[in-house]
């Protein structure tokens, strides 16, 4: 799979292609064979990536751990029910009412999961609306407009400036045909097109135009030579498809805990089964007391609580432009230790912009930041004033019209990158460019091409009094250089001697090292004598001079980084995050755009670095001194994965460059390896198997490609790097929070589960109910520990390190230990205390009730004496139960009152965190008191739900175990604060 | 060579990205680490020698001396502070009954709103409220006979001459007074259920086919029950043909509950009270068939139409009876 492309086709003659694909290079192919080859190779398009079907979807969500414990409670149930209708008794169809009420919530909470999934998937198919695309093709001899997915290899296209190249094509001839890569190899530079063979490898040479790339100007004929998922883009894209979905950390997390509970679970409902069956209770009962200790201790609305503070988090992240695909990588991010960013587009603002002006023997820093806001240069010196007519000037791109009110960075300009960015530049500096242009009437033009490398043009003054001609050229420096005899400096033309071109020299190499594209630009003002006023320049002829001219300076340009990307880069790192560059463009513009952005930090050296420092052999340099490495792909073609790992290990500050899709791929599974969670972000088609195959792959909305959006789990809207750092804070937080609220879930499922343990034992009547149980676990408690999703962080959480995914668990130990047999433990107390108490104060006193079930559960026994020989029918005592059942259930709630305000923290003491900030909570508990007193005296509830309407003092006996609850984990808080590292904080944080 | 270092972009926050060497060796200590535990994981593919290899291991290593992770003075630590806060627990658990306890009376609940108003039951009580048997195999009722013998010694004409004084009938025996002051029962004798005593009849008419059922009502300590008016009694077919049942004989009196015997004042100070019956005589029931009947209490305060409650102010019971 990651073997690079074996394309041969861009080596071979035309006529051995024509060959090949039976085909003419003129005529084009025999239509009828065109229809043959579309049978056998079908349509030219990408197919769609395979989809999970809807139902496997949904069965999926009906089929976690914990729903099978359900489903096999709901079967024990109706077993239960099923035998006791043989036997003929159809008194209590309460089994029945459970197994339906157990089947409910699955479906439910399944329904609910799925929604969500759902919803999430949804915004993936809005990407997928493409136009049909037409294409030029020779059939026959003759030129025919057909939709592009009719094309076969073998055809013989046209493509011209505007149009999307529609299949990969191998070049016949071209007139200065240029494309756009960058979606493919992350280059912004527009690539020449032409049909020599330069490169042996199919994605380096020059000779082949890829499917879906852009055609920007100039015109090209080829012939097919791969279509639909054939072509290179294709098979990047299958390449993605290939990758199956890593399992993110959260889920991996949430499964290790269900699993957990599960297995516990089992093992609390096998053992009480066992000792049921030794006490001496019957099979049947047997199995519904393991099946009411299944429903007591899974904690049935956890997952639907977790889902829905991801997706509230999700919702955060949406507002602040990260939409979010997969509602479980909006935790990754949160524990996301490297960061693979690719370049173009992401790091940067993807548009060439001039940098750099080098004239008065000086370098000249121009604004590149996006909005304009950074500060301009000295712009007083007379050569700059020439400089700046040359560049306005020599230059034929040109704004679209009707666009006067945009911002000039915002126009749409016709013309090559760099041309734009002159253009744009002296627009920003001089004013109306096209006003200019027309007032230095342009008399003739040599454009641009690969052997000059220079353009030239020729101008009529703007004074009309003035009769020459201005001649202004641009182009590759030192081309320009050897044409020039005289410099400029301060408005004066010097002889150019030595010591000028020594000064040139090092400036060049200057912009040049900062990865900058630079260009020279001279002017010579034509002797009017020897070319008068309407004199015929002939372009063919040159009947004009071209060397000896005046050298005005010099103008490099950049793609340069986003405003934001430096300081969302240093963010990253005092989070503990490693920020590494995998980029498509070459070494030097990779190396100097991670040193502008802090990837590579000042400061630090790589090898080469250090070796012409210290002036000795790269061999010699210690490598462990080197911070920095920049690995192109070249070398990377070579490496062992080992030695990647071991480079990764051994440099903190990575920049990778010249890399293909398959080397990204190798690189974020070489940081996998290192125990890393990977995060990549992309939006080029090059980047989407590496997305895929990341934690969480984040592309850019607005310049991703569909394919690097399909792949990615996270799309930042507004294609802004900083949104990521938003995405790291918001993952760390809701992991703490989920902490809490999965504490504050698990701790009342020990005061559900001790009422059947006891009443299994001990043989009290039953103190709760299993429906009550659903009513906590999926009524009552749902806000609350939803709203402790709200809850804000307690430290400043972006100066920690990144969790450690094998160490720092969402459920650890201590979590468990202190929610299970401390906090639980002091709310079952609660809970029997108050259930004696309702007992006791109807006339049943604690030590009668024990060993009491047999007689109290008698449905024949209409006469039960009670303490005070009061005499009670069953449907009495069933309501007395009943009333039981509604004292727990208020115990249980009163004491997660408490429960909910001391998770609001875990370390902080809660008066630090503020009682009220968290106004969610505040109404989550309000709702909760206001459902307990809904479900206790809503008429009718007592023969629905069994809850009965309780007296008031029972809503009170709970108040001091609640306190008791508050205090104590004031107190642990308080140790764990006082005392780092001591025994109480590790036994009692979790 | 100068730089005009005058843009505001990524050049002038570039020294704050410069970190200290000290971070160096952190960072790539921590990435071996990470790499041992991953290498770990890895080899992980377990086979089954290995998963018994690490939970013995787990159970003891002997290697640290720590069983299930902790070494014996971690353990001892950490059941020593679960015992402490067991402890503590079960202390306050034991105060907050004690509590309890000291605030309730032992002579009268603190609520009766659960017991009101009262069932009913009847006796012979066997298995259930269908009572089945065969005239001519005594063994079939001969159960039923002894058991409502059992239920009656208590109501013993001496027993209750000896124990128990003789209240007006028509008012309720009202004895006020200190609360743990012991209180006086009426008599109820026997010989007041006539054709049902058994003194007469010692099969209680079983044996004939006429059974005798007697009718109690629950306990309530305090309860008044018809505020004044004594509770009847009265019995019907629950569901089908109404002439199954031809008559019934009430006894004593008119199947009514005097008003004497009430209030009951609870089983600590009202030591010698015997709940007042009404017996049904069903002298001529259809037989060979299950006959499906009702018996409601009448009066006021009395509810008998709870659908929840079947033996609220009602009972129901089938009477088969095979010749």
């Amino acid at each position: 799979m990651k073997k690079e492309m074996d394309v041969d086709d861009h080596q071979l003659s035309v006529e051995d292609l024509e060959l090949k694909y039976q085909t003419n290079v003129n005529k084009g192919m025999n239509s009828t064979v065109a229809g043959e080859i579309l049978l056998r190779d079908g349509p030219n398009e990408l197919k769609p990536p395979k989809g999970t079907p809807e139902y496997v979807k949904f069965a999926r969500q009906l089929a976690g751990g914990l729903q099978c414990l359900m489903w096999v409670a709901a079967a024990i149930c109706l077993i239960a029910f099923g035998i006791q209708c043989g036997q003929g008794d159809l008194t209590s169809a309460d089994n029945l009412y459970l197994a339906i009420a157990l089947i409910a919530v699955v479906v439910v909470t399944g329904c609910f999961g799925y929604y969500q999934e759902f919803k999430s998937t949804n915004i993936i198919a809005s990407f997928k609306n493409l136009v049909p695309q037409q294409a030029t093709v020779i059939r026959d001899g003759d030129k025919f407009q057909i939709n592009a997915n009719q094309l076969v290899v073998g055809d013989l296209v046209e493509i011209k400036g505007g149009d999307r190249v529609p299949a990969d094509i191998r070049i016949i001839s071209a007139q200065g045909c240029k494309v756009d890569n960058s979606s493919l190899t992350g280059e912004s530079e527009p690539q020449t097109r032409a049909p020599e063979c330069t490169h042996e490898s199919p994605l380096e040479t020059r000779n082949i135009a890829f499917f879906s790339t852009m055609c920007l100007e100039g015109t090209a004929t080829g012939i097919i030579v791969n279509t639909g998922d054939r072509t290179i883009i294709g098979r990047i894209a299958s390449l993605a498809s290939g990758v199956e979905n890593e399992k993110t950390p959260i889920a991996i997390e949430i499964e290790h805990f269900v699993d957990i509970i599960a297995g516990l679970a089992i093992f609390f409902g096998g053992t009480f089964f066992v000792v049921a069956m030794v006490i001496g209770y019957p099979f049947l009962k047997a199995m519904v007391f393991f099946m009411a200790i299944v429903v007591a201790y899974v904690p049935e609305g956890l997952l639907a609580t977790v889902t829905v503070c991801l997706s509230l988090t999700a919702k955060r992240l949406a507002r602040k432009n990260c939409v979010v695909k997969n509602l479980e990588a909006v935790e990754t991010l949160g524990s996301t230790s490297v960061i693979c960013s690719d370049k173009t587009g992401t790091l940067t603002q993807n548009r060439m912009t001039v940098s750099h002006l080098w004239f008065d023997n000086q370098i000249h820093t121009a604004d590149t930041t996006e909005d304009q806001s950074g500060q301009s240069f000295d712009q007083s010196s007379e050569t700059w004033r020439a400089l700046c007519k040359i560049v306005s000037l020599c230059n034929r791109a040109f704004f679209k019209s009707g666009q006067d009110n945009m911002p000039v960075p915002k126009r749409i300009v016709i013309g090559d990158a760099s041309e734009t960015a002159l253009l744009k530049f002296s627009e920003i500096t001089l004013g109306n460019v096209m006003e200019y242009r027309e007032r230095y009437k342009k008399a003739c033009e040599i454009p641009f091409n690969s052997t000059n490398k220079f353009q030239l043009s020729i101008h009529e003054l703007e004074d009309p009094r003035d009769p020459r001609y201005l001649l202004v050229m641009k182009g590759a420096p030192e081309r320009i250089l050897e044409r020039c005899a005289t410099i400029m400096i301060k408005g004066q033309e010097l002889p150019l001697d030595e010591q000028w071109k020594e000064a040139f020299q090092t400036a060049y190499m200057d912009l040049g090292g900062l990865g900058e594209r630079v260009l020279g630009f001279c002017h010579l003002y034509l002797d009017p004598g020897q070319f008068p006023r309407g004199f015929s320049f002939d372009t063919e002829e040159m009947n004009f001079p071209t060397s000896g001219l005046c050298f005005a300076g010099l103008i490099s340009m950049i793609d340069p980084p986003r405003a934001t990307v430096p300081d969302a880069v240093m963010k990253c790192r005092t989070a503990g995050i490693r920020v590494i560059m995998v980029t498509g463009d070459h070494p030097i513009t990779a190396k100097a755009i991670a040193a502008s952005v802090g990837i590579i930090s000042e400061g630090s050296e790589t090898v080469e670095d250090i070796a012409a420092r210290m002036r000795i052999p790269v061999e010699q340099v210690n490598k462990w001194e080197a911070r920095a490495c920049v690995v192109n792909g070249g070398q990377l073609k070579d490496m062992e994965t080992e030695e990647l790992v071991e480079i990764l290990k051994m440099h903190p500050e990575m920049v990778f460059a010249r890399t293909s899709p398959q080397q990204k791929l190798i690189i974020v599974e070489s940081c996998q390896k290192l125990g890393a969670i990977v995060a990549v972000t992309g939006d080029g088609v090059n980047d989407s198997p590496a997305l895929k195959k990341a934690d969480i792959g984040v592309a850019m909305g607005i310049a991703g490609s569909d394919a690097a959006k399909n792949a990615a789990d996270m799309i930042l809207l507004d294609d802004n790097f900083a949104s990521i750092v938003t995405g790291v804070e918001q993952g760390r937080l809701i992991f703490d929070n989920l902490k809490k609220s999965i504490a504050y879930t698990l701790t009342k499922n020990i005061p559900e589960l001790t009422p059947y343990l006891i009443y299994i034992t001990v043989s009290v009547p039953l103190p709760l109910g299993c429906i009550t149980i659903l009513f906590i676990e999926l009524c009552t408690d749902i806000f609350p520990s939803v709203s402790l999703a709200y809850e804000k962080a307690e430290s400043d959480i972006m100066h920690l390190k990144p969790r450690n995914p094998r160490r720092d668990r969402l459920v650890n130990e201590a979590l468990a230990v202190y929610s299970y047999f401390q906090i639980g433990a002091i709310q079952s107390f609660a809970g029997f205390t108050d259930y004696f108490t309702a007992m006791a104060q109807e006339g049943w006193f604690p030590l009668l009730c024990v060993g009491l079930r047999a007689q109290w559960e008698n449905d024949h026994l209409q006469d039960l004496q009670d303490s005070y020989g009061q005499e009670w029918t069953f449907g009495q005592r069933l309501y007395q139960e009943y009333t039981c059942y509604t004292v727990f259930f208020i115990s249980i709630e009163m004491c997660q009152i408490s429960d909910v305000l001391i998770r609001k923290t875990r370390r902080l003491s809660v008066f630090q965190q503020g009682f009220f900030r968290n106004k969610i909570l505040v109404i989550a508990i309000v709702f909760q008191l206001c459902l307990g007193c809904f479900l206790c005296y809503c008429p009718g509830m007592p023969n629905i739900f069994n809850f009965m309407p309780i007296r008031f003092q029972w809503w009170l006996v709970p108040l001091p175990y609640g306190i008791l609850i508050f205090v104590y984990d004031e107190i642990r808080k308080l140790g764990v604060r006082r005392h780092p590292g001591s025994w109480w904080d590790k036994e009692l944080y979790y | 060579m100068e730089m005009n270092a005058t843009s505001g972009g990524a050049e002038g926050q570039r020294k704050i990205y410069h970190q200290k060497p000290e971070n160096k060796d952190e960072e790539r200590a921590q990435h071996s680490e990470d790499e041992q535990e991953k290498c770990k994981e890895k080899m992980g593919k377990k086979t089954l020698a290995d998963v018994i290899q690490e939970m013995k291991t787990f159970l003891w290593n002997s290697e640290k001396k720590e069983c299930m992770g902790r070494t014996a003075q971690s353990w001892g630590l950490i059941l020593f502070f679960y015992l402490i806060l067991y402890t503590f627990l079960a202390g306050m658990f034991s105060f907050c009954m004690y509590g309890l306890l000291l605030a309730l009376s032992p002579y009268t609940p603190t609520y009766r709103d659960r017991v009101s108003p009262p069932g009913v039951m009847i006796r012979p009580y066997l298995h259930g409220f269908n009572i089945a048997f065969s005239v001519s195999e005594p063994s079939t009722w001969m159960p039923y006979v002894n058991s409502m013998h059992d239920f009656l010694q208590a109501y013993d004409d001496n027993i209750q001459e000896e124990k128990n004084i003789e209240c007006p009938a028509g008012q309720y025996f009202v004895q006020d007074g200190v609360e743990s002051e012991e209180k006086k029962a009426c008599q109820f004798k026997r010989s007041q259920l006539q054709n049902c005593s058994g003194i007469e009849d010692p099969m209680f008419g079983y044996s004939k086919g006429q059974p005798c059922i007697l009718l109690k009502m629950n306990r309530i300590i305090g309860y008044r029950p018809g505020y004044g008016t004594p509770v009847s009694v009265n019995c019907a077919i629950q569901k089908g043909d109404e002439s199954a049942l031809k008559s019934v004989d009430f006894y004593p009196g008119n199947g009514t509950f005097d008003l004497m015997y009430y209030p009951y004042y609870g089983k600590l100070t009202h030591v010698n009270y015997t709940s007042p019956l009404v017996a049904l005589h069903f002298t001529d029931v259809k037989k060979n068939d299950f006959v499906p009947i009702q018996c409601r209490l009448n009066g006021e305060g009395i509810v008998n139409d709870v659908t929840n409650d079947r033996f609220l102010g009602r009972i129901t019971f089938t009477l088969s009876i095979r010749m």
